[in-house]
């Protein structure tokens, strides 16, 4: 029993970070652009399926991640440009919407491109098998997406906490006008978070492919526990989604070995049991 | 809550008075004009589909449209009506009262439970949370199997019978009767809709939408009243529901899908949130294009989607906006200036 928990707690944080850098990613498209991103699970999807596309050409997997990130941030741009924007005036219930049906137009391509039929692919050679940590054995493609992930998210706190453009970010996060006042282009400055915002999506993906496969429902599902993240870490809080992907992928993974069909909807009542305590999220301000 | 775009809902309340009479009968006549010639457009279960999905619509739009609270779980309401009224009459219980009454009282406790714990957060936050309160009740459905069926559906739903005192039974096994039962329940939810927007209470949610801090600060118990709102879309829709399982025999678990929500705000933003027909005629739209598109390609969303994006790109007022800006002076309604 031990032995399970313990499997299922490695496993839980695995997932864990997956969601991680898929939440992060929303959270900056909600800091940024005030609006939440409901094409976030179809730009995981595309995420999926473009790392597939790749891996099939007999390219590495490095490649098809890198892939996976620059093709949902190039998808990003262009719903930044073509969706978004010019809708931007009307506040956000027309850019969600305009979102909502670029998700439709994004994974009925998927779709055309791919067939109905879901795919799956084994990781590569290297990443095969099992790992012993003493205590329970892990899958090395889990201890790999997990060792990955957290460099990921290690990786673009750096980038916001560390750099100028970071600064810039926080800036825009916090005071858009003030922002814009001193100068700096804001237009650019919201791409460019949607571009990262995407690209984490996109690469959440890539990293679930082997795990999950990729099929044409993922991105709604991933959608609804994305959202959750946000809103269990906290709305107001860019790295909130961090803590809470972790604990959503733990509070799952351990719900399994007791019901597992209830593992999905245990993520909801998780979270309103967390917003009956902490209405404000666990790491919100208000 | 940012006021964004026109005020909706109280547009035609504190209008002068030049003429209202003559306007608002005219409008009447319109809507009732149109409900009585749709069947012969197009397919009898599609017109019914526009019927259902009007009071869906409509409903919602009274917390989009005047009470400004952006739900995404409306879904869950029409889905849960669908579910307690077809449980009902799965399980021989035909009785027409008893099951609308069932329905609209577990999609008002539901809606009130949800309603409970997401309105005292605005905005995005509320938005999410509803959502995700879907998603709640959506795997609910799924795992529910004994009552919902989960995954097949709710099959074996038969149509209530009305009985009346003097007339005797009155099935709703033909397509056509059952249609002109759901126009009329259509009309009643219309004229209801309209009533509860144009009341001190619609007056109240309008303003509060506007600006909820000056609302509150007038003494109006501003969340209360949103919750009521919320509680009235709830029930509503839930009558939507149980008339779409009655209408095709089954309550699919795609009912009680998140899809569902998106697409109902499409309705009533692709029509219009200023007044109750926008949402009719974004419903209209949706459904009629919906059945259209599903005819020639396999890959119908993708045009839905193009649809949407192109609709609030070139024509984020609502469809209804362009059929009402033109003749502003037939109206005779003044352009209102904004305060």
């Amino acid at each position: 029993m031990l032995w399970l928990i313990s499997a299922q707690l490695v496993n839980g944080i695995a997932i864990g970070l997956v969601y991680a850098v898929m939440s992060f990613g929303l959270s900056i498209i909600k800091g940024l652009l005030n609006v939440p991103n409901f094409a976030h699970g179809a730009l995981y999807a595309l995420g999926a399926y473009i790392c597939y596309a790749v891996v099939s050409l007999q390219l590495p997997f490095a490649i098809g991640l890198a892939a996976a990130f620059l093709g949902a941030a190039v998808a990003g741009l262009l719903l930044d440009r073509f969706a978004i924007r010019p809708v931007g005036n009307g506040g956000y219930l027309p850019q969600l919407i305009v979102l909502f049906g670029a998700a439709l137009i994004i994974e009925q391509l998927l779709l055309i491109g791919w067939g109905t039929v879901g795919l799956s692919y084994s990781p590569p050679a290297m990443l095969r098998g099992a790992l012993n940590l003493g205590i329970t054995v892990v899958p090395r493609y889990i201890a790999f997406a997990s060792v990955f992930s957290a460099l990921v998210i290690v990786l673009v706190w750096l980038l916001i906490e560390r750099t100028k453009f970071g600064a810039y970010v926080r800036a825009g996060i916090e005071r858009p006008e003030t922002t814009q006042a001193l100068g700096i282009n804001v237009e650019l400055l919201l791409s460019s978070g949607m571009m990262l915002g995407a690209g984490l999506a996109g690469l959440a993906g890539g990293l679930a492919l082997p795990i999950v496969g990729a099929t044409s429902t993922m991105g709604g599902d991933m959608l609804g526990i994305a959202f959750v993240v946000l809103v269990i870490g906290g709305l107001g809080s860019l790295y909130g989604s961090i803590a809470a992907g972790i604990l959503v992928g733990v509070v799952q993974s351990l719900t399994t070995i007791v019901a597992p069909s209830a593992s999905t909807a245990i993520v909801y009542v998780l979270m309103i049991g967390v917003l009956l305590f902490r209405p404000q999220g666990l790491f919100g301000e208000r | 809550m940012n006021a964004d775009g026109e005020p909706a809902g109280v547009s035609d309340a504190g209008v002068s008075k030049s003429g209202p009479h003559l306007v608002s009968i005219a409008k009447v006549a319109c809507v009732i004009a149109a409900v009585a010639v749709l069947p012969l457009m197009m397919p009898i279960n599609i017109a019914t589909e526009i019927m259902i999905f009007g009071i869906f619509a409509m409903a919602t739009n009274l917390l989009i449209g005047t009470a400004g609270l952006y739900s995404f779980g409306q879904a869950a309401f029409f889905g849960a009506g669908g579910y307690a009224a077809g449980f009902l009459l799965a399980h021989g219980w035909t009785s027409l009262p008893l099951v609308f009454g069932f329905a609209v009282v577990v999609t008002g406790l539901l809606a009130a439970a949800v309603g409970l714990v997401s309105i005292k957060r605005v905005g995005i936050y509320f938005m999410m949370l509803t959502f995700a309160c879907n998603q709640l009740i959506y795997y609910a459905a799924y795992s529910w199997r004994s009552v919902t069926g989960g995954e097949d559906g709710l099959a074996g739903v038969r149509r209530p019978v009305l009985e009346l005192p003097f007339v005797g039974a009155i099935p709703f096994d033909d397509n056509r009767v059952f249609y002109a039962f759901t126009a009329v329940l259509f009309l009643v939810a219309m004229a209801f809709l309209v009533r509860v927007v144009e009341s001190p209470f619609g007056l109240v949610l309008a303003a509060a939408r506007q600006n909820t801090r000056r609302a509150a600060s007038l003494g109006y118990p501003v969340a209360k009243l949103q919750l009521v709102a919320f509680i009235i879309a709830g029930a509503v829709s839930g009558i939507a529901g149980a008339l779409f399982g009655m209408l095709y025999r089954i309550v699919p678990i795609d009912s009680v899908h998140w899809f569902g929500s998106a697409y109902v705000v499409f309705m009533v933003v692709i029509g219009g949130t200023r007044s109750m027909i926008g949402p009719a005629l974004g419903a209209f739209v949706f459904i009629w294009l919906q059945g259209l598109l599903s005819l020639t390609w396999s890959r119908w969303p993708l045009l839905l989607g193009l649809f949407v994006v192109a609709t609030m790109i070139f024509q984020p007022d609502g469809l209804l906006a362009l059929l009402t800006k033109r003749p502003a002076w037939l109206s005779g309604r003044r352009e209102r200036s904004r305060s």
